[in-house]
């Protein structure tokens, strides 16, 4: 079983857009339950798109911004395929991603730049690198083994005033972050809060998601932010424009869809 | 002055970038590009200057249907490194070798895409991308390159668009991709007197016959290239297969055209002079005329990438099937001006003295500059990222088949030229600073060239670089020895919109 990581870029773009819908009930349910649970009814949309602005402020405060077209879709197979396409600044427009995961082989991933025009073959090895600058990772883009993970509920607590399940994750082999901690809402499972610890098990960063909004009854958090505690740098990721089960095509998510942008 | 203003242009418009898009009817027309200034310090004082030059690109493109699109690249540049500029024509001339109008606008792409559901048509200026090696490509042949700066500009900037139409092909098995240039448009050169035109091109300032002429003194003119007839016969074309398997991404390829790299001609007159006719006196004057030859061959490419762990493994290599080279100067005279022809003309010119009266008479030679050969070229590269830092390394090598010793070409020793490339790039502060340590060894001529450089964006809109370039390199005849003086400072500046 794969789960969506929570606060990958494409997870957060794409996944995060089709967190659980709201009412459900997880009385008795262990942490595994309860993020199994969180990851059956992430899944539910079977596409989505939708355009972000990426803010990256450094330790000064000085802001850069980045805007993206984001496109995901999940396949029967289990299989998920995901495009980014930057649309400023004017020195990287054009410039996009896809990603072909599978929970049986590695990511296979494709960069498009518009300069060479060529599609460049990248290694998926390379997930634990920030993406463009920010304080997302490559590996927060694709997905990870839920059952390689071992999960504890730490407690319940309030985050802004809403109660949450506080759910401690530690890979059973440590690759990027050696534990996880995520403040779950309880009234509708999306997540509120996220803690990453790096692999020597100190502070590294903490995301906020909030601002959300419910499409086609799927509660979805708009803007979303990361701070890292070690470099003093944050990304805000606001999202607009989503849409849910649009149709997309197979064709999208394609080299000939990068080469020629449409 | 003028070339201040255009440098300080680029500084002082404003650093917020804009988008810009314009519509005509129910199309959005975008247009950006970018305004660049640069400025080159040589190092070495005894080879040609570069004034500071500009250069601004701008590109519109649309989608008028779902079934088509457009885009347009045109660039203006003023470009520093032309000494003695004309400004009799607007356009550089696309159908010419040497440009020495500036400024002067160009027409860098100019297509028509036509999709339909399994093809897609492109007509038009375009800029094609075959191969996976980085800024060597032996299967990517259809676009000529301007070579007047090779070292500062990156292979999509050197790339000149060709007049073709191309038809992309998908099917679930292969990828299909065909080429057709009908019209050649040819490469361009720096002129003679400028930094970058390829010293082992110039025509040396004497002939040394070691015999009865002596040393010959010459005098040079470069000849612009005779372009072949627009006919069906002298169009180009090439077809690239491509597809997956297990995650490898294979393509061959197929090119019959004309070859883009420089062949020249030399064809020479030699000119007797009777100067003291009581004492049987000559001079002896060498005219050469170098001029660009054009010369088709086929190549038959092949090209993969894969990923295998952490790396990013790329290769590709090609059969080159009649190839021409270019043979070195100094084997080429010994052999054509023999101790015995020169004999034969001084005999033939005595005679024509005592039957005529005449006192100066010419001799035309044709001496075979460029020799046809088969060759390979071939390479392999590897990517490897690590947090904010990218390496790439290369090894390329070229091989001439049945290269013989007694006819050396330039840049081959022995038949081979084996060359190493490494290419470090490490970003700084959010992607905001950039450092680049790239650099190329040539270990069959053992020369290298460094350039490190450091990109700051000062803000996403404007980008700086400074840089140097350094080449080292005994033996003029290999590809970077023959630029072993050219060492340079550079710095650039870029405002993108």
């Amino acid at each position: 079983m794969k789960k969506r990581l929570l606060f990958g870029v494409l997870g957060m773009f794409t996944a995060v857009c089709l967190w659980p819908s709201p009412g459900v009930c997880a009385e008795a349910l262990s942490a595994y339950q309860i993020v199994k649970k969180s990851e059956a009814l992430m899944d539910q949309a079977k596409d989505s798109k939708n355009e972000m602005l990426m803010t990256l402020i450094d330790k000064r405060g000085n802001k850069r911004e980045r805007k993206l077209l984001s496109y995901a879709k999940n396949y029967p197979d289990g299989s998920k395929k995901a495009l980014i396409i930057f649309e400023a600044p004017a020195d990287v427009k054009g410039t996009s991603f896809l990603v072909w995961s599978n929970e049986k082989k590695d990511d296979q991933q494709w960069l498009y730049l518009p300069a060479l025009q060529r599609v460049r073959q990248v290694t998926s090895s390379s997930k634990g690198d920030s993406f463009m600058g920010s304080e997302f990772s490559f590996y927060d883009m694709g997905t990870r083994n839920l059952d390689k993970n071992t999960y504890k509920l730490l407690k319940e607590e309030a985050v802004d005033g809403q109660a949450c399940y506080v759910i401690e994750s530690i890979p059973n082999e440590a690759e990027f972050y050696g534990k996880v901690v995520t403040w779950i809402r309880k009234e509708n499972f999306v997540p509120a809060k996220m803690q990453f610890y790096d692999t020597k098990g100190a502070f590294l960063k903490e995301g906020t998601m909030t601002k959300i909004i419910s499409i086609k009854g799927i509660n979805t958090p708009t803007h979303i932010e990361m701070k890292n505690a070690q470099n003093g740098r944050a990304t805000i990721l606001d999202l607009s424009n989503i849409q849910y089960d649009s149709g997309l095509s197979d064709d999208i998510f394609t080299q000939r869809y990068m080469q020629r942008g449409r | 002055m003028k070339r201040l203003i255009l440098l300080c242009a680029c500084v002082l418009i404003p650093s917020q970038a804009l988008t810009w898009s314009y519509p005509v009817g129910s199309t959005d027309i975008g247009v950006n590009g970018y305004l660049e200034g640069l400025g080159v310090y040589a190092l070495d004082n005894d080879t040609a200057k570069e004034d500071p030059s500009a250069l601004l690109s701008l590109t519109a493109k649309a989608d008028f249907a779902t079934w088509g699109a457009f885009k347009l690249t045109l660039k203006g540049d003023y470009d520093g490194k032309i000494h003695d500029p004309s400004h009799d024509r607007v356009f550089a001339p696309i159908e010419k070798v040497y440009r020495d109008n500036t400024p002067a606008l160009t027409l860098d792409e100019a297509y028509l895409d036509l999709f339909t559901g399994k093809a897609d048509l492109r007509i038009g200026l375009q800029k094609f991308a075959w191969g996976r090696l980085d800024e060597f490509n032996p299967t990517d042949n259809l676009n000529t390159e301007d070579m007047t700066d090779p070292v500062l500009r990156e292979e999509s900037e050197r790339k000149q668009g060709a007049l073709a139409v191309k038809a992309d092909i998908y099917t679930d098995i292969i990828n299909c991709e065909l080429a057709w240039i009908p019209r050649y448009l040819p490469y361009r050169l720096p002129m003679p007197d400028e930094r970058w035109f390829p010293p082992v091109l110039k025509v040396p300032d004497a002939i040394e016959t070691n015999s009865v002429f002596g040393s010959v003194p010459v005098t040079a003119t470069y000849a612009d290239i005779d372009l072949p007839a627009f006919t069906l016969d002298n169009s180009e074309a090439g077809v690239r297969l491509s597809r997956s398997i297990a995650g490898c991404e294979l393509s061959v390829s197929y090119f019959n055209g004309y070859d883009n790299m420089p062949v020249i001609a030399v064809p020479t007159e030699l000119v007797v002079e009777l100067t003291d006719p009581a004492a049987l006196k000559t001079s002896i004057q060498g005219n050469l005329t170098a001029k660009p030859q054009l010369k088709r061959m086929q190549v038959y490419g092949l090209d993969f990438s894969t990923t295998l762990g952490g790396f990013t493994i790329r290769g590709e290599g090609a059969y080159f099937k009649d190839k021409y080279y270019v043979r070195t100067a100094e084997s080429i005279y010994p052999e054509i001006i023999t101790t015995k022809l020169q004999q034969e003309l001084m005999e033939e010119f005595l005679n024509t003295f005592y039957a005529t009266g005449q006192t100066r008479q010419s001799f035309h030679l044709d001496p075979a500059v460029a020799i046809k050969k088969d060759a390979l070229k071939y390479g392999l590269g590897i990517d490897y990222v690590r947090g904010d830092a990218t390496i790439s390394a290369q090894i390329i090598e070229e091989r001439v088949l049945d290269y013989d010793d007694d006819k050396p070409i330039y840049f081959i020793k022995g038949g081979y030229d084996t060359m190493l490339s490494l290419a470090y790039k490490q970003f700084f502060l959010q992607n905001t600073l950039e450092l680049n340590l790239g650099g190329a060894y040539d270990y069959t001529f053992h020369h290298y060239l460094f350039q490190p450089s450091a990109v700051y964006g000062f803000t996403d809109a404007i980008r700086a670089t400074l840089g140097v370039v350094i080449i080292a390199g005994k033996d003029p005849n290999s590809l970077l020895g023959q630029f072993r003086d050219n060492d340079e400072v550079f710095v650039k500046l870029r405002y993108s919109f």
